[in-house]
């Protein structure tokens, strides 16, 4: 299946384990990753908020990218998804600033008339790729991990640009995820909340607070790890789990995974193939459970 | 505890808010006093609009003309002259303050259509404009710096050799009684819907103003005027607002027809709340209804319409019954929405007891007589609250403060005690409180008779023997609302047996107050106002006085 | 229908004053009330009732000790705002039909907030940081005659209507993130209500305003998660308003602040790479001068260096980012 593979800046920055990972299970899913090299980033929502017009018509260029590839936006980050999808609703129904955004890139050799979808990884394993291919892909069964899922804000609000409205599941795939790799889902407040990313730069000790707060909350119930389908969600839990840890004078000690990172370990792929010992916080504890060395 | 303050107000809606804010103009040491936050005030579901001839072409005597003939002559013209003729200035006052009044073209305050209006006269925010009003008067009361006992429930007034000096008031945090004691009272605690099932009214709407004015002996006027609102919604009773009907929707029979031609040709679906109550009533009663209600049709004012100036109740009727009044008409059917009686007052908000005012939907001036019309209600509570605000902050400069009330305090510390102290005998308020909601709906609703009133007094004693047995369910002392529900049913008794002792006394049909067996107006007779004043231990003693009429003939009213 | 409903009970004096429920753990910094038991009750409705109706029901037949804030059942008044299955909800607004989970569904005070009683939680901190935005009208000088409005477009008034829909009911609040690990942020409800005076054409403190919701506590403390707009039963949308604000601010020349440095210089970045530059972004939003701000985010920068995390230093740019310039030649606004 084809798709106009979005990843975003962070994945070939930062986070260079969650691009590797999804170019390794993109083989096992039968993904054809057309990758979007020419698309500008999404501005995160930082630019929307300071510069509508400039948002509309940055995002509006990615979408007229994917539309002329005839195919749909994949991304592997929930900012990106949150973004896009924004955007996207926006120039889909109100076609003056749809017009707007064409006055703006008309010229670069791309016009949006609004067809594009744009769809996260974690949709689309349930969506378009289906279980049956990814059951089948599984090699290795994750039995004995106990996994907190953390979506990341901007894949499950707000729920009217996100499709969630009409496809309420969407908010329930991590868990089921989780489940299919033959893990055990935990169940916490935490998991649909924020992980303080956005906040970073302007109180820091408040944004690690609210990360930090979450992973001890996974892990008094019990989880061993967390996986998240969001890279900035995974900077501030996994890169910034130490200074977390020293704002709330606690332990903590948790890995953070990429979703492409579980799933590419359940297709059998071994924990350095994908970046696993790359990890600011140990993946050790883990990859431990299910006798995994990384 | 005891407090002194200058001036109390009691309740937080609009009228007590904008009392207060009046007095601590005008100097006084003003407090509110309110059983809950003044932002939950029953005024914020007001949804309409408010009234005032500021439009060009437009004249308070044309304002007061459609509100006395609203009212069936019954308003007191001197009264509705004043209401009218300031209106302006108060609406531009609260424009002053922030409101976000619907603008024109050219960024002058814009009107729609409301009933019993000959001209569009009514101010209003979408379908949230008492939301508005309140809202921004909280702000003003924040602003100058008024203080509120938040949550604290008022039981009894304070009296003095006859004179009002403050009120009782549990403190619902704490359970602790105090005494608020004041040179003056200002009385804003109206609104009795819990008295009847269905009504558009909160569950906070207990006529408490009316009792403890009542109790304190100020006499209660009119009292058997209760409008019934034409379009409540089916079922819950929520209030779908006339500014439906100003936009121009339909009022529907179940084949389909615009009834209303039968009964108010020319004003159709603006003609007064009481001549569209009775009509569906007659209609529904003829079978000519759906499921026991009419349909309210908005379909052809368009998407736009509906979701630029209606948004609250489209989604209230999405909400409570599933229906897109964009696509599909509402069922809707009458349902008690606001006392027009209440207790006596003149142009400025006193009543007959020295140093107890009263202002809004408790008060009768009386400017809405017999039927209030649409959007005037939240004009009544803006200019006598201000008017009574200011007339007690006046009053209070020669009076000297109460040293007393202790005794009072001892008093009704030992009535709660024992209330609380009752054992279960079998009657719970919430039980005793349906029952008598229900009688008034049936015997004392849009049409009534002599017998039908007869027996709801008769049950109206058997209430009240009912009521010394209410057990209150919860003995605690924090936030106990059991004890707060089983003193607010006392409250609700005495309105009951206002508005039937009244109902039965005037023996002929104005404004609200239908009876099948004097069906007519009868001017010659009771061109009168209806006074009940409590007597301890026997029945309300009964007066009259004359409708004061300065320049309009009472005429037929027809619409 | 029959339904069955789980709510939260706590009573200060009296029965349940002793009864501690369930782990103690560790204390979420969401989570200041005290512990609470769950009791279970059933109640027979029509199909389409909602929360408030079994709370009522039960209040009046069942339990007369329960607690519960109500008035005009409809949405208009906002006392009844509660979790209803962990998160924040209109009592009145919620179809039990809905939100009936594994056959119940569990209503409790929010564990953010103070509890008085039961469902009834203390709504200070909701008041207190209302009241501090200055939350009233500084009219405009000259202010226009008795009979005299001052005029305005209906657009500017229509565009304040969002919030006025606001009904107090403290959904917003009890959800957020932020206020949870930040008592001093002044939340979403009190900074909407600040854009609601500070987005009047008739008020006159304006830049005075901007310039103290743009403090400490204020717009930037915000964590942008979009949950106030998802729990607000009203559509009133804080965060969009939060953001208005923020745009104001930074128009109106409040700019020594991380939010503006931050937005500077991801904007800065996209224009001349396309793409974003994680390496410059954290200390050009710290600012150069914040040596101290600076200092605190070296450890987290060698964590990452040490986990071979670091983006490379020659920083590259997507081919085509000749289209990214034009764009922003042309609506890029400041950040030309």
């Amino acid at each position: 299946m084809k798709v106009a593979f979005y990843p975003g800046c962070v994945s070939k920055g930062a986070c260079p384990e969650l691009y590797v990972s999804t170019q390794a299970i993109a083989g096992p899913l039968g993904l054809q990753l057309e990758e979007l090299t020419e698309a500008p980033c999404t501005g995160a929502g930082v630019l929307s908020e300071q510069n509508p017009d400039l948002a509309d018509s940055l995002n509006g260029l990615t979408l007229a990218m994917a539309e002329s590839k005839n195919a749909d936006v994949m991304t592997i980050c929930s900012t990106c998804q949150g973004v896009l999808s924004n955007h996207n609703y926006h120039l889909q129904n109100d076609e003056k600033r749809r017009d707007k955004v064409n006055a703006t890139i008309g010229d670069q050799g791309y016009r949006y008339s609004g067809k594009a979808k744009v769809k996260h990884l974690l949709w689309m394993l349930f969506e378009d790729i289906g279980l049956e291919k990814i059951r089948g892909a599984i090699k290795r069964k994750l039995t004995g991990l106990k996994i907190a899922p953390f979506y990341g804000c901007y894949i499950l609000r707000p729920e009217e640009y996100l499709g969630l409205r009409e496809r309420p599941e969407r908010k329930t795939y991590l868990e089921q995820l989780i489940a299919l790799v033959g893990a055990e889902p935990v169940e916490y407040r935490g998991s649909t909340k924020c992980c303080g990313f956005p906040m970073l730069t302007f109180n820091r000790e408040k944004s690690l607070e609210m990360g930090g707060s979450h992973i001890l909350e996974a892990k008094e119930k019990g989880a061993d790890m967390l996986v998240t389908p969001c890279p900035l969600c995974h900077l501030n839990l996994d890169g910034q789990q130490p200074d977390a840890a020293k704002v709330m004078r606690k332990d903590i000690g948790v890995p953070i995974f990429h979703l492409p990172q579980l799933l590419g370990l359940a297709f059998g792929f071994s924990p350095q193939e994908l970046r696993l010992n790359h990890h600011v916080v140990p993946t050790a504890s883990a990859l431990e459970k299910v006798e995994l060395k990384v | 505890m005891i407090f002194d303050h200058d001036v109390i107000v009691v309740g937080a809606g609009l009228a007590g808010m904008r009392a207060a804010l009046e007095a601590a103009r005008s100097g006084a040491d003003v407090a509110v006093v309110s059983k809950v936050h003044p932002v939950r005030s029953h005024s914020n579901a007001a949804q309409g609009g408010i009234n005032a001839a500021l439009g060009e072409g437009d004249s308070w005597e044309s304002h007061a003309y459609d509100t006395i003939k609203g009212s069936d002559y019954l308003a007191d013209q001197d009264a509705v002259e004043v209401m009218c003729e300031e209106a302006p200035n108060d609406i531009i006052e609260f424009e002053h303050m922030g409101v976000i009044f619907y603008r024109n073209a050219d960024g002058r305050l814009g009107t729609r259509a409301f009933g019993g209006a000959s001209q569009a006269r009514t101010y209003f925010v979408g379908d949230i404009t008492g939301q508005a009003l309140l809202i921004t008067l909280y702000d003003q009361i924040l602003k100058a710096g008024v203080k509120v006992y938040e949550e604290w429930f008022g039981t009894t007034l304070f009296l003095e050799n006859g004179t009002c000096r403050g009120l009782v008031a549990l403190e619902l945090l704490t359970g602790e009684l105090h005494l608020l004691r004041a040179k003056a009272v200002i009385d804003a605690a109206g609104g009795g819907g819990r008295l009847y099932e269905p009504s558009t009214n909160a569950l906070i709407c207990t006529g408490d103003g009316y009792s403890l004015a009542y109790r304190a002996g100020a006499p209660l006027m009119d009292m058997e005027m209760v409008q019934y609102h034409p379009t409540t919604l089916a079922g819950s009773g929520f209030l779908m607002t006339e500014a439906a009907r100003g936009e121009g929707a339909y009022l529907l029979d179940g084949n389909g027809e615009r009834f209303l031609k039968q009964y108010a040709p020319t004003k159709m679906e603006l003609a007064a709340r009481d001549v569209i109550s009775r009509a569906e009533t007659k209609e529904i009663a003829a079978g000519h209804g759906v499921n026991g209600n009419v349909l309210l049709d908005l379909r052809h004012l368009g998407r736009d319409v509906i979701l630029k100036k209606l948004p609250q109740i489209h989604e209230m009727a999405l909400d409570y019954l599933g229906i897109d009044m964009i696509e599909k008409p509402v069922p809707v059917r009458p349902g008690m929405h606001y006392m027009m009686g209440g207790v006596k007052t003149d142009v400025n908000g006193a009543t007959s007891v020295p140093g107890l005012y009263a202002a809004g939907e408790v008060a009768n001036v009386s400017v809405h007589g017999g039927n209030r019309l649409g959007a005037n209600s939240l004009l009544d509570t803006i200019v006598f609250g201000r008017r009574s605000g200011k007339a007690a902050a006046a009053y209070v400069k020669s009076v000297t403060p109460s040293q007393g009330g202790d005794d009072l305090l001892r008093s009704e510390q030992a009535r709660l005690q024992a209330l609380l102290a009752r054992p279960y005998q079998g009657e719970t308020y919430a039980h005793l409180r349906l029952d008598l909601a229900t009688m008034m709906d049936q015997k004392v609703g849009v049409y009534r008779d002599e017998a039908g009133l007869l027996s709801a007094l008769e049950q109206l004693a058997e209430f009240r023997k009912r009521y010394e047995l209410v057990a209150v369910g919860d003995k605690g002392r924090v936030y106990n609302q059991a004890l707060q529900f089983v003193l607010e049913l006392g409250f609700l008794l005495d309105c009951g047996e206002a508005v039937i002792r009244g109902a039965l006394l005037r023996k002929e049909s104005r404004g609200a107050q239908a009876r099948t067996d004097y069906p007519e107006r009868d001017d010659a007779q009771w061109l009168k106002h209806i006074l009940l004043t409590y007597r301890a231990g026997a029945e309300p003693d009964v007066s009259y006085l004359p409708v004061t009429i300065t320049r309009w003939k009472p005429e037929v009213r027809s619409y | 229908m029959k339904f069955t409903i789980e709510i939260g009970r706590y009573n200060p004096e009296g029965k349940y004053a002793e009864s501690a429920s369930g782990e103690q753990g560790f204390p979420a910094p969401w989570d200041k009330s005290p512990p609470r038991r769950y009791q279970t009750y059933a109640v027979d409705l029509p199909d389409h009732a909602v929360v408030l109706d079994a709370l009522i029901a039960i209040r009046e037949y069942q339990d007369e000790s329960l607690a519960v804030r109500c008035a005009c059942r409809s949405a208009i008044c906002g006392s009844c705002a509660m979790w209803v299955n962990g998160h924040a909800n209109l009592a009145c607004k919620s179809k039990l039909r809905e939100f009936t989970k594994d056959g119940k569904t569990r209503v409790e005070a929010p564990p953010s907030m103070p509890v008085v009683r039961d469902l009834v939680w203390g709504m200070e901190p909701f008041w207190q940081k209302h009241h501090a935005v200055t939350p009233w009208l500084e009219p405009k000088q000259p202010v226009p005659g008795p009979r005299e409005e001052y005029r305005a477009p209906n657009a500017a008034m229509e565009n304040l209507i969002q919030e006025v829909s606001c009904i107090n009911c403290g959904c917003c609040l009890m959800d957020c993130e932020s206020f949870a690990v930040n008592q001093e942020f002044l939340g979403p409800h009190a900074l909407a209500k600040a854009y609601r005076y500070a987005g009047d054409p008739r008020d006159a403190d304006v830049h005075e305003r901007l310039g103290e919701y743009s403090k400490p506590g204020g717009i930037w403390d915000c964590t942008h998660c979009y949950e106030c707009v998802q729990q607000c039963p009203k559509g009133v949308a804080p965060l969009e308003q939060i953001l208005k604000l923020r745009k104001m601010a930074v128009d109106a020349g409040f700019t020594n602040n991380a939010g503006t440095r931050h937005a500077d210089a991801f904007a800065e970045s996209v224009r001349d790479s396309g793409r974003l530059n994680e390496l410059t972004l954290m200390p050009k939003s710290t600012g150069f001068f914040n040596i101290v701000g600076q200092l605190k985010t070296l450890p987290s920068a060698f964590n990452m260096m040490r986990a071979g995390k670091l983006p490379p230093i020659i920083h590259h740019k997507i081919p085509g980012v000749q289209r990214i310039k034009t764009i922003f030649q042309r609506v890029g606004g400041r950040f030309k």
